[in-house]
């Protein structure tokens, strides 16, 4: 399904750790191809094939701004990921919730 | 995802005033369920469950304030050993057309002469997520996340 291709490009992207430096810088703030390429000492074309897998798995957004490219990060993929895990947290304290109460009332009416 | 990706785990656990047989059925009973899950609500809802409670068979669930709202989920019985134990392969879909398919497993322990009902659900694909977060320092990551989780 769609959304469990994005995650695998998400986690694929992660898995080099040149990529999570940039994102580690870019968590700093948002900077420029030619930024990000200077600390790694990399050339601006390789600085951009990792910035694109970033791009294409939602970690990263970029932007052009005159001459240069701004890079920035992305936290939708993280976001779907949180959005599912927090829909099931309340559904359990829902449900646990729930069933104390259903429990207490109940032995509370037979007393 | 391959088998390969490691998953996140869900678990919450509660003491509840009642046999693991009576916990167990208030758990799998769809009118019993149509009580309690709303038991605590301040304001009317929609709820709907309906309950094939044998293994391969499936509980549907759909709830939400409005019709244009509904959460739903789909839990296929994979194993079913009343009082003790119940495993099944959930699958959430949200108003917008998400889904997520998750394992949980469910288990009554006679405790203090109560039950503790404990929930483990596997299957969220975080853990390289959450790894990278605890090792490199994503600069206001764990804000987000915090945020994330406490808005209301």
């Amino acid at each position: 399904m769609v959304q469990q291709q994005v995650l695998d490009r998400a986690f694929a992207a992660l898995a080099d750790s040149t990529r999570r430096d940039i994102l580690t810088r870019l968590g700093e703030g948002p900077a420029t191809i030619g930024e990000l390429a200077e600390p790694f000492g990399m050339t601006l074309t390789g600085l951009k094939k990792h910035v694109n897998v970033l791009e294409s798995a939602g970690l990263v957004t970029t932007t052009k701004v005159g001459r240069s490219r701004e890079c920035r990060l992305g936290s939708e993929r993280l976001d779907d990921v949180m959005h599912w895990i927090t829909l099931y947290q309340r559904l359990w304290e829902r449900r646990l919730d729930g069933l104390e109460a259903y429990f207490t009332l109940e032995k509370g009416t037979d007393e | 995802m391959t088998n390969d990706t490691a998953t996140h785990t869900l678990q919450m656990s509660r003491f509840l005033p009642a046999t693991p047989d009576e916990v167990f059925d208030a758990y799998t009973d769809a009118e019993k369920q149509k009580i309690w899950f709303s038991i605590l609500d301040t304001e009317p809802g929609i709820v709907e469950i309906e309950v094939d409670l044998r293994v391969g068979g499936q509980q549907t669930a759909a709830w939400g304030a409005s019709r244009d709202e509904l959460f739903r989920e789909t839990q296929i019985f994979r194993v079913i050993d009343r009082p003790n134990r119940l495993v099944t392969t959930s699958t959430g879909s949200t108003p917008d057309g998400q889904t997520m398919t998750t394992e949980i497993e469910v288990t009554f322990a006679e405790q203090d002469g109560g039950t503790l009902m404990s929930v483990v659900q596997t299957g969220f694909p975080t853990a390289e997520l959450r790894d990278y977060f605890s090792t490199y320092a994503w600069v206001g990551a764990f804000d987000r996340i915090e945020a994330y989780l406490t808005r209301e």
